[in-house]
């Protein structure tokens, strides 16, 4: 297998989908792993807002409810993550990614906060849209090349078109909106620091795979 | 003003993002047009074939003898020795709906990824379980959502 992560240590098989790990992505899996178990400890920020000028300052609670429903979705965008990294076949990979995306937007979805709502909202719509390029992606590779496992596309003999990879790449971008941090730097303003960061790390992981899947490919 | 500071200033809001992302789509799109034909690989290894109308599954329905081996073309065919049994994935209620109405085979749609679901095959069982994941979580924040209105 000629990839850039190096040979597979271990290969997980479920029928026609291989999960392979390689130096690379086991490095990838293992930061998401050591996060979602930090997710899942720690317990949230509680930020605090001073009224300059004066003594006073507003001290943002976040509701039992609200930190139960966001960090499982930060366990389960941690999950995504981690059976992304290790997917051997484009078709499953991008159903993690949007499951990823999907995951994001629940965890800021929950918070009661206009300015953070509304970037949520933008972003949302990216995500949802993204959908699109991605499956299109990989459908183009079906068709094209007639297989989707990306350890029998590594071995060469296919031909994999450029704007499958290039729609692909631009899926990844809209689902974890690793280089556009615009709309996740005001989502960040929401309180409940590690499921927030849970989106960032997901979107920068993500988006290092498929950079990887498309090099190898 | 320095053009990296227009750049900057109008990456920055995120009212654009929208907008920024849809240029990007149309601008690959045009590549893609422009890259056409591409030449479609006729040994397809999960075929479109064996499409009845009038079955239930439609278009879902990929053959196979209940507890009974098909032939069945895989990538690794050592991982699935028993590959065949598509039609007994179905629990007992699809089963039931299988057999007594005409849609069971497309309400698999209704879900992200359902567009090019038609991929899936015998040998392909974890993009059922992500799929189904997918659904689940989107369920979960739907109701999350919802159930905020009443306290």
């Amino acid at each position: 297998m000629p990839d850039i992560g190096g040979d597979p240590l271990f290969v997980l098989e479920f029928g026609d989908i291989l999960h392979y790990y390689t130096p690379y992505t086991i490095t990838l899996f293992l930061l998401a792993l050591i996060f979602t178990g930090l997710a899942i400890a720690s317990r949230p920020e509680r930020q605090i807002d001073i009224a300059f000028g004066g003594d006073a300052y507003y001290a943002k609670e976040t509701t039992i409810s609200e930190m139960r429903f966001r960090r499982f979705m930060a366990i389960a965008c941690g999950l995504a993550t981690m059976g992304a990294m290790g997917s051997g076949d484009i078709f499953n990979f991008t159903l993690f990614v949007s499951l990823v995306g999907i995951a994001n937007i629940g965890i800021v979805a929950a918070v009661k906060s206009r300015h953070v709502l509304n970037a949520a909202y933008e972003y949302g719509i990216v995500a949802m849209v993204a959908t699109l390029p991605l499956f299109g992606g990989a459908a183009l590779v079906a068709a094209t090349t007639g297989t989707l496992a990306i350890s029998v596309l590594a071995g060469g003999g296919f031909a994999v078109p450029l704007v499958a990879k290039a729609f692909l790449a631009l899926g990844v971008i809209g689902e974890g909106m690793a280089p556009f941090y615009a709309a996740k730097a005001e989502m960040f303003r929401a309180p409940g620091a590690p499921y927030v960061i849970m989106c960032s790390l997901s979107s920068l992981l993500i988006f290092l795979r498929v950079v990887e899947i498309v090099i190898t490919i | 003003m320095l053009i990296i500071t227009r750049i900057s200033r109008v990456l920055s809001n995120f009212k654009n993002l929208a907008a920024l992302f849809a240029g990007a789509c149309i601008i690959v799109s045009l590549v893609g047009i422009l890259s056409l034909p591409l030449a479609f690989e006729e040994n397809q290894l999960y075929p479109k074939t064996q499409l009845d109308p009038s079955s239930a599954l439609y278009p879902y329905d990929r053959g196979g003898v209940p507890f009974g081996t098909t032939e069945v073309i895989c990538q690794y065919p050592e991982n699935s020795p028993y590959a065949g049994y598509v039609t007994t994935y179905l629990t007992p209620l699809s089963l039931y709906l299988a057999e007594n109405t005409l849609y069971i085979g497309t309400t698999i749609v209704a879900h992200p990824g359902g567009i090019i679901d038609e991929i899936l095959y015998n040998t392909r069982g974890a993009d059922t379980v992500v799929e189904t994941s997918i659904l689940f979580t989107a369920f979960a924040i739907a109701s999350y959502l919802y159930r905020r209105e009443e306290e």
